[in-house]
């Protein structure tokens, strides 16, 4: 045995960071989901049992599908961690009340099987999972998560027309006697619990706020949807719908607080998350208006998932560097 | 030297071509929508291989070196005219099926490879086992893959022919992921997965 090791056996060798302040990724998980709660209890209060056996199904299959695939892999079950439950409720709060149990048990299977654990794991994924699952549900069973068709057996004291579909099929000018700041409370046909927008608005915030997410991806995605759209409406005002309008409806106000700042499939560097952010809300408003699909959130927050690894190539030089002359 | 039996049976585990050579793989994402496409095409596949393979082999010490390539392609093509104009004549439906997949039977590399790396150096008899094991080989895993798909974007069993059996009943939402193209890839990347763990 080498002198040296036994010199030296009571030093503890580690690689840096030393100092650690306390918080683990299973905190910032369950930071998040209490960042949902507010919008969770307002689902189950419009919509009843039908939005509690949604978000329980979505979790309680994700949480499964986590431990099964966990186990087939042999790797360390880490469903404590809190990220399956929080894909679980992220899957709830974009599907309708109405969606049948299978529908969501294939789409949290699908999310993390293919989405989260084929990737590596936990800090892996390229892409959403929720989206991913998500996506192929929309090529499924476009019909039964449809928002529309979704509320239709509800009595609420607002339309249950989704404002886009509205948009898409009747242009500008069917939606402009809503009220926005109604739409802004939660007055909207939308996924379970994505469209309380306010409280979603709110957990964001709170997020921020706690340091768990950086206002870069949020604000700047929320900006891109605002220029897009007002390029559009300053061009022919007649034919598209302002801004505000689409900031306050569909998914916008979750997917920038929620899906576009997951730690995974987005840039760490500050340039290269504004440019995501503002990307996300571009192709947002260039996919609800210019596409057949009046939702565009999830499949532009996808789309630029695939450059985010670009992106982070965007950043700061390493102090100290000498640059080459020419 | 493998034994003769040997030539024949490395298609279907060991060579099995989209799984293990990953070779193959743009038909067999696209054509295995269903069973009885993904078999059609396999067919298709194991004739132009056994024949071609037959004929390189003879060829082999006829053939240039420096214009090798050439002449398989134009021996290959000669048997994929035969397989697309009998598939129109006697299946139309399965040649509407396949479609652009037929043709492209030329350029698989599959078929070229096996030329470049067994008929032209290997006797006859061998040539021709190899093409017919490979070939089986790939017709098995795009059967599976097709079916695998099947059952579950569609939940039927042999649609496209008489026999079409429905799996689940009337009431069966199929997974209609699983037939478009994305659901290919997932599939079968799937597959490639799990028989990386089960072969080691």
């Amino acid at each position: 045995m080498p002198s040296s090791e036994i010199k030296y056996r009571n030093l503890v060798i580690s690689s840096a960071p030393h100092i650690h302040e306390g918080r683990s990724y299973s905190g910032a998980m369950y930071t998040f989901i209490i960042a949902l709660l507010p919008a969770v209890i307002f689902a189950i209060s419009r919509y009843g049992m039908d939005a509690a056996r949604v978000i329980a199904v979505s979790i309680a299959s994700a949480m499964a599908s986590e431990y099964i695939i966990q186990k087939l892999f042999r790797k360390p079950v880490a469903i404590n961690d809190g990220n399956a439950l929080l894909m679980g409720l992220l899957m709830a709060f974009i599907l309708p009340p109405s969606v049948p149990w299978w529908l969501i048990v294939v789409g949290c299977f699908f999310s993390i099987l293919v989405g989260k654990q084929i990737f590596g794991g936990r800090g892996g994924n390229t892409f959403h999972p929720v989206l991913l699952g998500w996506v192929t549900l929309r090529f499924s069973w476009a019909d039964y998560i449809n928002y529309s068709y979704g509320a239709i057996n509800y009595t609420l004291n607002f339309s249950v027309e989704y404002p886009l579909h509205v948009l898409k099929k009747s242009g500008a000018a069917a939606v402009s006697g809503l009220n926005y700041l109604d739409l802004f409370l939660g007055n909207q046909v939308g996924g379970t619990g994505a469209s309380a927008v306010l409280l979603i608005l709110i957990g964001g915030l709170f997020l921020i706020a706690r340091g768990v997410i950086s206002w870069r991806i949020p604000f700047s995605y929320l900006a891109g949807v605002a220029a897009t759209a007002s390029v559009f409406w300053l061009a022919d005002s007649a034919k598209y719908a302002d801004p505000l309008f689409h900031i306050v409806v569909g998914n916008v106000m979750i997917g920038a607080f929620f899906f576009a700042t997951d730690y995974s499939s987005s840039p760490a560097n500050k340039t290269a998350m504004l440019i995501f952010g503002f990307g996300c809300g571009l192709f947002t408003v260039l996919f609800r208006i210019l596409s057949n699909n009046p939702n565009g959130v999830f499949f532009a927050i996808l789309f630029m998932n695939i450059l985010f690894p670009l992106l982070d190539k965007i950043r700061p030089a390493v102090p100290g560097k000498v640059m080459k002359e020419a | 030297m493998a034994s003769i039996a040997q030539e024949f049976t490395k298609g279907f585990w060991k060579e099995i071509p989209p799984f293990r050579l990953v070779l193959g793989i743009c038909a067999a994402l696209a054509v295995t929508k269903s069973l009885v496409d993904g078999f059609g095409m396999g067919i298709a596949l194991i004739f132009v291989l056994v024949c071609s393979n037959i004929i390189i082999s003879m060829l082999r010490k006829v053939i240039p070196k420096k214009v090798r390539l050439a002449c398989y392609i134009v021996i290959i093509a000669t048997f994929v005219v035969i397989v697309e104009l009998i598939t129109q004549a006697y299946v139309y439906s399965l040649y509407e099926a396949l479609g652009i997949f037929i043709p492209l039977i030329v350029v698989n590399c599959i078929i070229l490879g096996r030329a470049e790396a067994f008929a032209s150096k290997k006797s006859v008899l061998r040539s021709a086992l190899d093409g017919l094991g490979i070939g089986a080989g790939y017709t098995l895993a795009l059967v599976f893959l097709g079916a695998l798909r099947e059952i579950l974007g569609r939940g039927t069993l042999f649609a496209g022919s008489q026999y079409v059996i429905n799996l689940f009943g009337p009431s069966f939402k199929p997974y209609a992921f699983m037939v478009e193209a994305p659901g290919a890839f997932v599939c079968l990347g799937l597959l490639l997965g799990i028989m990386n763990v089960l072969g080691d």
